[in-house]
């Protein structure tokens, strides 16, 4: 119990100077924040305002009005920007593989998986939660949002589970570079089915498709289910806030399915090389 | 070297790049499922709005479900690797042997490109066709006429997008950090070319905007062109737009070209 204890606040420490690297490179490299700092907020308020057009053309999209959208938009690029801070890594797993990167982190005394994490915290992602929290804060404003202490808390649990499950989907897809030994980046399609099904409301979609985001891909619960949940437009088992447990659940369920993968994976990982 | 000889370079960094994008099958059988459930989730997503209305904006359930599966392929059509290709050139300073070769390095680039999209053909314009077909509607023109134009539009469309993506890789020599203005260009093309959301459903004031810049003429206005809605004056002024834009970017190119060649014999001392 107490050499876990230890360990624990070694990992504590270790996390705690790697971030402090990531900032650093922030101060090596300025241009690159500032190309950032333009272009993650542009792709997400170009992408809101064409849901604007859209839906003043059609007046709503599967009865969710404009603010209602706003505050699903919102919520799912602050909790798409939380999981590329911390494991936007996966999408780079084929990379590790081809170049056999973890020959470097096999050898040292810490999980394999923790060092693929958080050996390159990806600062950067904090760009994404710029117009995350700008749509947020307006869809607020338009269903006029209560901020009691238990709202605050559902969102919050909310955005950890649906952090851990994209972090989970993205290690899990990449993972199968192991097997395939190909640098394999689906990034920008990961991100397109996420953005397609978490930024919209997935009920919109035909009941098979709405099966598999519940059960089999639980993309659903990233935002649909607990969104809906804490505007009243539907409630899961009836019980206002049981959504965003379920969110978390899934989302350490996710994960560990995720960490077992990688873990089957890495032995199959032969060094790169002749 | 004579010409014949030169060509012939080029036919072999074609060939070359052919078979380099069939290695990994791995890929292949990812890609064409991946694109082929941002396809259907389109078409479902239009499905959906459209629910009981025949038609929106003028344009019907089905024009919409066409569009979705022709701007799936077009999207194959257009893709293009060269910023990265010069970006990593530049990064890794082989750059300079690169030009130093007894060929134009950019019509190396162009027949790498060229390779690449004949490999894509097969490996996804194909298959999505067949599945978009199948799943969504197949993508019928609205006439005879109205396909070779589009033909013809998306020919331009593609130097066009080649022009601008071999300018923009220029500024590889300026900037040392490319990845975030690639992603700037690819999330303004997205969005702003109709690839996803047709610009009709945009604002006026917006779309008098947009019909000036170049990215309606990637997507956009091929796609009108398929599925028949246009008319005779927006017909000519479409291509026209498209070939002034061509014309623009391949002087900036040529522009920067002169003036990049230049600084790097410098430092070559």
């Amino acid at each position: 119990m107490k050499n876990a204890f230890k360990e624990l606040i070694h990992y504590l420490d270790v996390t705690r100077a790697y971030i402090k690297m990531a900032f650093l490179s922030i101060i090596e490299y300025p241009s690159a924040i500032i190309g950032w700092l333009l272009s993650n907020p542009i792709q997400f308020i170009v992408g809101f305002a064409t849901i604007r057009f859209v839906v003043e053309e059609f007046g709503s999209i599967n009865g969710w009005n404009y603010g209602q959208l706003a505050f699903l938009y919102g919520l799912s690029v602050i909790s798409h920007a939380l999981s590329m801070i911390f494991f936007i890594q996966g999408w780079f797993l084929g990379f590790y593989v081809i170049e056999g990167e973890f020959d470097r982190f096999l050898t040292r005394p810490l999980s394999v998986v923790y060092q693929f994490l958080f050996t390159q915290v990806n600062i950067f992602g904090l760009t994404d939660l710029i117009p995350g929290i700008i749509v947020f804060i307006y869809g607020c404003i338009k269903v006029s949002f209560s901020f009691s202490i238990k709202n605050i808390a559902l969102i919050l649990i909310m955005l950890i589970g649906a952090t851990l499950i994209r972090g989970g989907i993205y290690i899990i897809l990449g993972s199968s570079s192991f097997w395939t030994r190909s640098a394999n980046d689906f990034g920008q399609y990961t991100q397109e089915i996420f953005d397609k099904t978490t930024m919209y409301p997935i009920s919109m979609y035909p009941e098979s498709l709405q099966f598999i985001l519940t059960y089999i891909i639980p993309i659903g619960w990233v935002s649909f289910y607990p969104i809906s949940d804490m505007l009243g437009i539907s409630r899961v088992g009836g019980i206002s806030g049981l959504a965003s447990v379920i969110t978390l659940a899934v989302g350490i369920v996710v994960m560990i399915i995720a960490a077992f993968i990688f873990r089957i994976g890495l032995k199959k990982y032969e060094s790169a090389g002749n | 070297m004579e010409k014949k000889q030169k060509f012939n370079v080029y036919l072999q960094v074609y060939k070359m790049q052919i078979i380099r994008s069939l290695t990994y099958k791995f890929d292949v059988y990812g890609n064409i499922i991946m694109q082929s459930i941002i396809m259907l989730a389109s078409a479902f997503f239009w499905k959906a709005l459209y629910g009981g209305n025949d038609s929106v904006s003028g344009v019907s359930v089905d024009n919409m479900l066409v569009y979705t599966v022709v701007s799936s392929m077009i999207s194959v059509v257009l893709t293009t690797n060269v910023e990265r290709r010069v970006t990593g050139s530049v990064s890794k300073g082989t750059i300079a042997i690169d030009m130093m070769r007894p060929v134009d390095i950019y019509k190396v680039f162009l027949a790498e490109n060229l390779a690449g999209g004949t490999a894509l053909v097969f490996q996804n314009l194909i298959p999505i066709f067949i599945i978009g077909s199948v799943l969504i509607k197949f993508p019928k023109p609205a006439s005879a006429v109205a396909f070779v134009l589009f033909l013809v539009s998306l020919f331009l469309a593609f130097w066009i997008n080649w022009f601008l993506a071999l300018t923009f890789s220029m500024l590889a020599f300026k900037v040392i950090n490319m990845d975030s203005l690639i992603q700037v260009k690819k999330h303004l093309i997205r969005l702003l070319s109709g690839s996803i959301i047709p610009i009709w459903f945009f604002p006026a004031s917006l779309r008098a905007v947009l019909e000036c810049l170049p990215f309606v003429y990637l997507y956009q206005f091929p796609l009108n062109l398929y599925i028949g809605k246009y008319d005779t004056h927006t017909l000519i002024k479409g291509f026209i737009v498209q070939a002034v834009w061509i014309v623009i970017f391949v002087a900036v190119f040529c522009i920067m070209k002169k003036r990049i060649e230049k600084k790097i014999m410098i430092q070559g001392g």
